[in-house]
């Protein structure tokens, strides 16, 4: 019997626990094949589930900080109006420019999709401390979701030992009885 | 997935049924291996940045004390005073100090449960079950 078949907070679903091998195969003598390939298929959903968060986790890693230094820059030229603004900026590579400049209120964000929007500057940081809460947000849910899928693999695999070792065990036995 | 090898082996001497806190167990010892192995992985990003932080502030102490500074925000240099060089440095240092502490308490936490998880385990599947990293 299969016990515990929940799912977590996305959707994903739990491995089933065999209680008891014998049950679960159906008997004593029942064949272990398909309940090994049921089990396989599974390990292998899994791990096709772990790769594409690993992949989002990756994608979030870039991001965070990329949103954390735009933000940075804004917040900067939030603080400092008044006072000159010279900078370096960059234009290639190894290549920077000095700049100066205006006194502003205005910034301009990408958006991507080939699109730059202007905003006033506090509605600029509001929007980029949301997006950056958005992103820590999902970040930590993939890390839970991947300590989820971590445990449920778990279960598989266990579970296609102690029917592989049940198996191993059966026929053991059965010839230490055909040799008597 | 290194930590934990199937129970039992080919001799199938384990003959110690798995009941469902036992798979609790071990599923817990899995996840707080990961875990661990996540943490320490930031812990030496963390600290590498703490360093070249402090060379950061030794170098800026001998900086000329009305020149400006160009500190790099984002893809571009500004310039700003020197105070506010140190200030901001000063700031990054402590929330890069209390990340590690935090990191820190977690890799502790994760080191206790694993090590009493493993007396459980280890006390009921004897050598039928690998729990080293």
């Amino acid at each position: 019997m299969s016990k515990k078949l929940e799912s977590n907070p996305r959707n994903i679903p739990a491995a089933p626990f065999v209680n008891d091998v014998v049950e679960y195969i159906g008997g004593q003598d029942a064949e272990v094949d398909s309940a090994l390939k049921q089990f396989q298929e599974m390990a292998a959903k899994y791990r096709y589930m772990e790769i594409s968060l690993l992949q989002k986790k990756k994608s979030l890693d870039v991001k965070i900080p990329d949103i954390k230094k735009t933000l940075a820059m804004v917040k900067h030229l939030n603080n400092n109006r008044e006072s000159s603004n010279k900078t370096l900026f960059e234009l290639h590579d190894t290549l920077y420019a000095e700049a100066e400049l205006e006194n502003t209120d205005v910034v301009y964000l990408w958006l991507g999709a080939n699109t730059m929007l202007s905003y006033k500057i506090p509605e600029a940081i509001a929007l980029l401390d949301n997006k950056l809460k958005l992103a820590e947000t999902s970040y930590k849910n993939s890390n839970e979701d991947l300590e989820f899928i971590r445990e449920q693999t778990t279960i598989t695999d266990v579970n296609t030992a102690r029917i592989w070792n049940f198996d191993v065990k059966r026929r053991r036995e059965k010839r230490e009885v055909e040799e008597k | 997935m290194s930590s934990l090898s199937m129970l039992g082996n080919e001799q199938a001497d384990a003959t110690e049924e798995v009941t469902w806190e036992d798979q609790s167990r071990i599923n817990a010892f899995s996840k707080y291996n990961k875990r661990l192995e996540d943490i320490e992985e930031l812990l030496t990003d963390r600290k590498t940045e703490r360093e070249q932080l402090d060379d950061l502030s030794m170098e800026l102490e001998l900086a000329d004390e009305d020149a400006p500074v160009l500190y790099k925000l984002g893809d571009a240099f500004v310039s700003i005073s020197l105070e506010k060089a140190q200030e901001q440095i000063e700031a990054d240092g402590e929330s890069l100090d209390s990340a590690i502490e935090e990191l820190k308490s977690a890799a502790d936490d994760c080191e206790k449960n694993m090590s009493e998880l493993k007396v459980h385990l280890k006390s009921k599947f004897k050598d039928s079950i690998n729990l080293d990293r």
